[in-house]
């Protein structure tokens, strides 16, 4: 197993929206496990890695800020046939104005976590097949037959993640919950544990894990019964029931 | 969290046979009629439950089968149901012919649906031949000659059935309960809820919440989704899916909020434009007297608050009376956005901690004021004496709100509330600082410096200067007072916005003034004392300042204050 890296993150604000209220938008508590996991995403992310989060660190108080904000309320439609075919048509996009509505949200404020992760090497041969039409392209018959990747070796793409994070490298800006709430992050090196108490321990109920993403055209939700204890929250996969 | 938290306030409930909340799979609805019927199915009389006088006559509330959500179909209750539903009739007054027509053919398909369900939801008996008889069988002329005709023809209103020598309802019976029971427990899991975790079957539609001021009287949804761009993955056809909660929890949270929300529910408060609703884990006193914090004592009973409020006091350090701190204690604050509700707030923490912080709040209020003031002024008050014409219309949309979260938190309050309360000041050229602004701004200065800034009375001690200079404003008021009796406006009309603002400008004009005022004090002893106490405040600046901020302000405003009320106040030796 590969080590468990640590970062810090922090950000004025955050919102991990509430699967039953992601409309009028109402926070979480604390992180989680999907939106740590994006952050680590966010710093490397290849099809032959995938991350898992062993746990959560809340450095902050849990304080709360409720702010009305203008939303989109309408998605993008798609192109018709005929666009496809080259023929031009009504245009499948909307003017924004005309679709602006008053939401109301319960977000996090001031929030500073420490997030513990690890990836799992995922062989070749396990990998998602590529979406690509075309055959995979290779220099000569000497690279496919000898050396099909053998420079892929997990500590490789450890060594990346760390050079990545210790630079402060990400492939996009990493965010707290929702794109718009920026996130700040540090790779921690060494042990730094908590000394006081910040926040009290509590039951958060049950939380959203992450998607489950194995059939692609419905991708199903996964929860867990999330605690806060020593201003930790377990999120190991390999400790907890997680339920789908 | 919100969702658990109001479920598991609802199986506190349901444990508690006395609480009077509706089972999974029943609702409390107001039955303005009964039909009472015979063995037969015949027509013994139509009871009317209403109670209370003209436009208010309310019908008696009943345990009855929960209802279906409607849109624009046709979907009828079990054994209860409007007018129009029950008989197939109702006033068409006032329609086109067309519209008529087409209400007349909905009408039948309405009775249909109600019978329909009668006939395939409830077991075969003799009664519900009976029943089934009748609602068959309705002539509009026999219902005419009854007495409550005309109201129900009119208004449209609920209805349900009673057979004759029953006290309860016949949806009410142990039959019917034991049919709908068996019902309810073969249903299908289909997904996991996450709210209690557990599979169940998931709700598509959630019941709406009713009595969240300004929401549709109708009802509104927490969890709804009803745009494009709410569902994920394209779950527009699922709507519940989105979020999916399993039906008995969706029973659970709505029937608690609702009866939480409803009109006697001793647990909501309105605070500014979020209806607030509280309760606590266990069952606990706090819970109870919750409201009596904030609210305006009632005019029958003035002391009921008070009492409360000395009970928090005299209560032990944490915690109230005798409910154990540790219990969890929950606050919801909600508001309405289109056809959903938005969570305005939500406070989760202990009876000890939320105790603390409301004493906290009393204890920054406590200021020295005369004998007909109330010992304890209410939030209402509070803000409304610091807003335009002291009327409850001008308070600002937001600050009843925020003002409250800094209370429950114990955080300092939002600083526009200074602003507020000094500009009042500023304009209320009659009054100026009364009791209750200076506590409201004792208050502000002490949470924001979070220590004893401010004393409770007057303090010659004061570091600042601002204070002293609105101690020596209340002494020049009072001198001219003394000197000219019945004056129409004094240096406090004229001057008090100037003085708080830039002292410089006019203090050494009110001392020249004040010369003239003294000369014409007829008691020389008297003339002596207040020299003195000039001499006394002026003893703690060097020099007027050119301009004070807003804290400063303030301390002006409290500096006044204190020296006016301790000018009043005869001295004991």
């Amino acid at each position: 197993m590969m080590q468990d890296w640590c970062l810090e993150v922090w950000g004025e604000y955050a919102c991990y929206a509430r699967p039953e209220m992601k409309v009028e938008r109402v926070s979480y508590d604390v992180m989680t496990p999907s939106a740590a996991r994006a952050i680590f995403d966010a710093i490397l992310w290849k099809p032959a890695i995938s991350w898992h989060i062993t746990k959560i660190e809340v450095l902050n108080p849990i304080r709360w800020i409720s702010i009305r904000r203008n939303e989109v309320g309408k998605i993008m439609g798609e192109p018709t046939q005929a666009q496809l075919e080259g023929k031009s048509g009504d245009s499948a996009g909307f003017f924004v104005e005309e679709h602006r509505q008053q939401r109301a949200g319960l977000f996090l404020r001031d929030v500073r976590y420490r997030i513990y992760g690890w990836f799992e090497f995922i062989p070749p041969e396990k990998r998602k097949p590529r979406l690509s039409q075309y055959d995979e392209f290779w220099a000569d018959s000497e690279e496919q037959t000898n050396n099909t990747r053998s420079d892929e070796s997990p500590a490789k793409y450890a060594a990346m993640f760390e050079r990545r994070a210790k630079k402060g490298q990400c492939f996009h800006r990493p965010y707290l919950g929702c794109r718009e709430f920026a996130c700040n992050f540090t790779l921690v090196e060494g042990v730094h544990p908590i000394k006081e108490k910040i926040n009290d321990d509590s039951d958060l109920g049950w939380m959203l894990y992450d998607m489950n993403y194995e059939d692609p055209s419905c991708p199903k939700p996964e929860f867990f019964r999330a605690y806060l204890e020593n201003n930790t929250v377990n999120t190991d996969r390999r400790t907890l029931e997680v339920r789908s | 969290m919100i969702l658990q938290a109001l479920k598991g306030y609802y199986d506190r409930k349901a444990a508690d046979s006395e609480s009077g909340i509706s089972p999974d799979g029943w609702e409390l609805k107001e039955i303005p009629f009964v039909v009472v019927l015979n063995e037969n199915g015949s027509l013994i009389q139509i009871e009317d439950t209403r109670e209370g006088e003209g436009t208010k006559r309310r019908g008696r509330y009943f345990s009855v089968p929960q209802g279906v959500k409607r849109s624009s179909g046709v979907a009828a209750n079990l054994l209860w149901d409007t007018a129009g539903y029950v008989f197939g009739i109702t006033d068409l007054e006032g329609l086109g012919e067309a519209d008529k027509k087409r209400k007349l053919s909905r009408l039948i398909e309405q009775k249909k649906a109600f019978i329909d369900r009668i006939q395939n939801e409830i077991p075969d008996t003799p009664r519900k031949k009976a029943l089934v008889a009748f609602l068959s069988g309705i002539e509009q002329s026999v219902l005419e000659k009854t007495l409550q005709w005309d109201d129900i023809y009119r208004t449209n209103p609920n209805i349900s059935f009673r057979f004759d020598h029953e006290l309860m309802l016949y949806c009410e019976t142990e039959g019917i309960r034991t049919a709908l029971v068996a019902k309810a427990g073969s249903k299908e899991y289909d997904g996991l809820c996450l709210v209690s975790g557990e599979r169940d079957k998931i709700s598509v539609l959630h019941t709406a919440i009713k009595g969240v001021w300004g929401a549709q009287s109708s009802g509104a949804n927490i969890v709804s989704f009803n745009q494009d761009s709410f569902c994920s993955y394209g779950r527009r056809k699922q709507q519940g899916w989105n979020a999916p909660i399993g039906e008995s929890a969706m029973f659970a949270y709505t029937t608690a909020l609702n009866s939480l929300l409803s009109r006697d529910s001793k647990q909501r408060m309105q605070i500014g434009d979020t209806s607030t609703v509280f309760w606590s884990a266990k069952k606990t006193q706090f819970e109870n007297d919750f409201t009596y914090f904030f609210a305006e004592p009632s005019k029958d009973n003035p002391d009921e608050g008070i009492n409360h409020i000395r009970t928090l006091f005299d209560s032990p350090k944490n915690g109230y009376v005798e409910d154990p701190d540790s219990t969890n204690f929950f606050l919801l604050g909600l508001s309405p956005n289109a056809a959903r509700i938005s969570v305005r707030f939500w406070r989760r923490g202990t009876v000890g901690e939320f105790a603390g912080h409301i004493r906290q709040y009393f204890k920054d209020l406590e200021i020295v004021k005369p004998k007909n003031e109330p010992l304890y002024y209410s939030l209402w008050r509070l803000l409304v004496n610091a807003s335009i014409q002291d009327k409850s219309d001008n308070i600002p949309p937001n600050i009843e709100g925020d003002v409250m979260r800094s209370i429950l938190d114990g955080t300092p309050y939002p600083a526009t509330l200074l602003q507020l309360v000094l500009r009042r000041i500023r304009s209320d050229t009659e009054n100026r600082v009364k009791p209750v602004r200076a506590a409201l701004i004792k208050a502000y200065l002490n949470r924001y410096y979070n220590k004893e800034v401010i004393q409770v009375a007057l303090d010659t001690n004061e570091s600042s200067d601002s204070y002293h200079f609105g101690r020596l404003f209340a002494v020049l008021e009072k001198i001219q007072e003394e000197a000219n009796p019945g004056l129409n406006a004094t240096i406090r009309e004229r001057y008090y916005g100037a003085a708080c603002g830039s002292p410089v400008t006019v203090f050494p004009t009110l001392l020249r003034l004040k010369n003239h005022h003294i000369a014409k004090l007829e008691n020389k002893g008297r003339a002596i004392n207040f020299e003195r106490m000039i001499t006394e405040i002026t003893s703690h600046f060097n020099d007027f300042s050119s301009h004070l901020d807003l804290h400063d302000q303030g301390k002006f405003a409290i500096g006044y204050y204190h020296q006016r009320q301790d000018l009043f106040t005869s001295k004991k030796e």
